[in-house]
């Protein structure tokens, strides 16, 4: 599967389109395009959730498979526009306490070039 | 010290009010009404003392005549030995249809771990409603779905067990918070209820400290009407008041229950927030210590080889108060601040804040030692760290922990943030990511390496059954139970164990076997026993080092792990570490090494553990 993206190229932002499910046979692609871009030093993700209405723990997983290493490197990964359904597992698993979630792309993107 | 099998059979069925009732020495009497009178008044003291000596004379009259000879002869001051280890697990961990798990955790137990463990910690095993047994129904009785008393007295035949006293709060459907919500007279005091929110200033409730984020008060409807009522952890989990004299009697006729049906050990679960006083943190109060000290009194009395085992998240230093003075209150403490630290060390592949802390522990009393444990049915805690990581480091842990798959669960503080309370990953996923580009053999070497820390330093290691096998994460799991805390508590089936475990090509083959491997030789050596000297060695920072004496001063271990995935050799000079041997020999590879002139020069592959028995002649 190839994910969809905009490069910000000025603010070396990358926004990634997730599809409708992140599941078992979407993320593993989903860690390895992640690991790809952190190693070509895109250090800044957004997470486009607007079309993803299914996501399971390996989906979760693949989100955060580079947190250290992005902010590490004064970047971070944050999501935007997550459906009901996907906020309630960001909930339950906590992970709505460490990553930043935006209600658009537009205004996650700006939370990097106003804060980062 | 091995509890006999004949022990096990050491308490009557009935209490036998033949034979002469215990007599209580003046010197109890004494000690126990200043307790009482420092937790209540000279009023409660005079009211309950009676009730607590008549409650210790009931639990004597169950003793056999060989029980009560047999703790007669109990020296406390041979309590451990380096035979200590504990495997802790849920009685239902292992599940076969048509046997019950009790049942079946024996046979595999029996089958695979009795030579290596001699203690089992069963965790809650008693009918609950939620959190897997710390919401308990009914402190006296066994889970059906588990098993009966007489199951847990068969696995007594091989090992000493820990129970768990779950002392600071009960289900909401415990009978006595049912009583409540009835408005029974005997059981309105049982529990610290509020009529409104606000009869709890905000400036009072910023200053609570407790593990969750969820409201500290939950309402309920009773028969008189809406109340609000204390619940540190969650709406089911209903926190006792110990302000209430009744409350702690009762709690004592539990533990006594519990020795008469084989405890050699209680854990004293969340005693942190036993006590509740407006005004303060609600969290290890003076108060605490108090009742721990006054149930040891108790103990010593009637059941001296009975010991009890702290239960503290809190930082590190609060946490080893609950030693007491050594010899007056808890026997063992949770070592809560050595995961965290393990795991700094193998992530950072630096030793350096691990053998700093670790240098500053020493023996508490030939009574009393630490519990060092890596894993368990709860997270990673790291409230113990505050003060020993910074805050940047506790959440680039935490962070990596969350690249490992895990999960982090945070408390509220006082200025109205989140911070982490522990981590939720099991110790495999840990110290190993699953995605990284390595061999099961470097990882399997990384585990038992990090493993190895808790195997030497003071104090009785115990390890989790899921980190025994070397369990990865059940994300999954988690999202089925809606708890961060299932990731590491996933039933095996036991044809699936059996298979895994005799599948030498299998991870959980490898770790199991390799981790039992070392603690059947720690269980060897004398220098290995929980309060022989230590003394932590700074010989690099990619090394952790300790040096440990067995008490008569015979014998000595010297032990080191690589922390790193790379090659490291080392030169150490033995007078700059006040070293004195001519030879030694490694007890897991059986290799010797010779002191050249005043040198030992050793290369460690990655991850590789050494520990040098050591020989002055040549």
């Amino acid at each position: 599967m190839n994910f969809e993206t905009k490069e910000f190229t000025v603010s070396e932002i990358v926004v990634i389109n997730l599809p409708a499910r992140v599941a078992a046979e979407t993320s593993e692609e989903l860690k390895k395009f992640i690991k790809e871009l952190v190693e070509r030093k895109n250090y800044k993700l957004v997470m486009n959730l607007s079309q993803t209405s299914f996501m399971d723990s390996s989906g979760l997983g693949a989100l955060v498979s580079k947190i250290a290493v992005t902010r590490s490197n004064q970047g971070d990964v944050r999501l935007a526009n997550p459906r009901e359904y996907i906020r309630n597992l960001l909930e339950l698993t906590h992970l709505d306490q460490i990553i930043k979630i935006y209600p658009s792309v537009k205004e996650a993107v700006n939370s990097f070039e106003v804060k980062s | 010290m091995r509890l006999s099998e004949e022990a096990s059979q050491f308490h009557y069925l009935q209490p036998d009010y033949d034979r002469p009732v215990l007599e209580i020495p003046a010197g109890f009497e004494q000690r126990v009404k200043i307790k009482l009178k420092q937790l209540y008044d000279e009023e409660a003291c005079e009211k309950w003392y009676p009730e607590l000596a008549r409650i210790c004379k009931v639990y004597y009259a169950y003793k056999s005549s060989q029980m009560i000879s047999w703790d007669q002869k109990f020296d406390p001051a041979n309590r451990f030995d380096q035979e200590d280890v504990i495997l802790i697990t849920y009685g239902d961990l292992i599940h076969q249809e048509g046997e019950m798990p009790l049942h079946t955790m024996r046979v595999i137990c029996h089958r695979y771990f009795h030579d290596v463990f001699n203690t089992l910690h069963i965790l809650p095993f008693y009918p609950y409603s939620s959190d897997r047994g710390f919401a308990v129904l009914d402190f006296e009785e066994v889970d059906p779905h588990l098993g009966t008393w007489e199951d847990i007295l068969d696995l007594k035949k091989e090992f000493k067990l820990m129970f768990d006293g779950v002392l600071n709060h009960v289900s909401s459907k415990n009978k006595w918070f049912q009583e409540f919500l009835n408005q029974n007279p005997d059981y309105l005091d049982f529990f610290t209820v509020f009529s409104t929110h606000e009869t709890i200033s905000p400036d009072h409730l910023k200053l609570i400290v407790r593990p969750r984020t969820s409201d500290i008060l939950s309402v309920f409807s009773t028969l008189n009407g809406r109340r609000l009522v204390w619940t540190t952890f969650s709406a089911d989990q209903i926190d006792l008041n110990y302000n209430n004299p009744e409350v702690l009697i009762k709690m004592v006729e539990i533990l006594l229950t519990y020795i008469r049906r084989g405890a050699d050990m209680i854990r004293l679960d969340a005693v942190t927030y036993l006590w509740e006083e407006l005004g303060t943190s609600c969290a290890h109060l003076e108060q605490n210590h108090l009742t721990i000290q006054l149930f040891r009194d108790i103990l010593n009395l009637v059941a001296p080889h009975v010991a009890l085992i702290t239960e503290t998240n809190v930082p590190h230093q609060d946490n080893i108060k609950y030693f007491g003075d050594g010899s007056n209150e808890a026997q063992k403490v949770y070592n809560f601040a050595l995961p965290p630290l393990v795991l700094h060390a193998f992530q950072n592949a630096d030793a350096s804040i691990l053998t700093a802390w670790a240098s500053d522990l020493s023996p508490i009393s030939d009574q009393a030692t630490y519990f060092n444990f890596l894993d368990s049915h709860d997270g990673i805690g790291v409230m113990a760290v505050k003060d020993i990581l910074s805050p940047q480091e506790i959440e680039k842990m935490a962070l990596r922990v969350l690249e490992h798959g895990g999960y982090i669960s945070y408390k509220d503080n006082s200025d109205g943030t989140k911070s982490p309370y522990e981590l939720n990953i099991t110790w495999y996923s840990a110290i190993n990511n699953e995605d990284a580009d390595e061999t099961q053999e470097l990882q399997i070497n990384r585990y038992i390496a990090s493993r190895s820390v808790a195997l030497v330093l003071i104090g009785v290691p115990g390890i989790y059954f899921h980190g025994l096998l070397g369990s990865k994460n059940d994300a999954e799991l988690v999202i089925e139970q809606k708890s961060t805390r299932s990731i590491n508590r996933k039933n095996i089936e036991k044809t699936e164990l059996i298979k895994a475990l005799e599948n030498t090509a299998s991870t959980t083959s490898q770790v199991t076997y390799n981790l039992m491997q070392l603690i059947k030789i720690r269980i060897k050596e004398k220098a290995f026993h929980p309060n022989a000297a230590q003394r932590v060695l700074n010989l690099s920072r990619h090394l952790f080092s300790v040096l440990r004496i067995s008490t008569d001063g015979d014998e000595q271990i010297l032990t080191i792990v690589n922390i790193t995935a790379e090659e490291q050799s080392i030169k150490i000079s033995l007078p700059n570490h006040q070293l004195s041997f001519r030879r030694c020999v490694d007890l897991i590879h059986h290799k010797a090494y010779v002191v050249r002139d005043i040198s030992l020069e050793i290369t460690f592959r990655p991850y590789q553990v050494i520990w040098l028995k050591c020989h002055n002649e040549n």
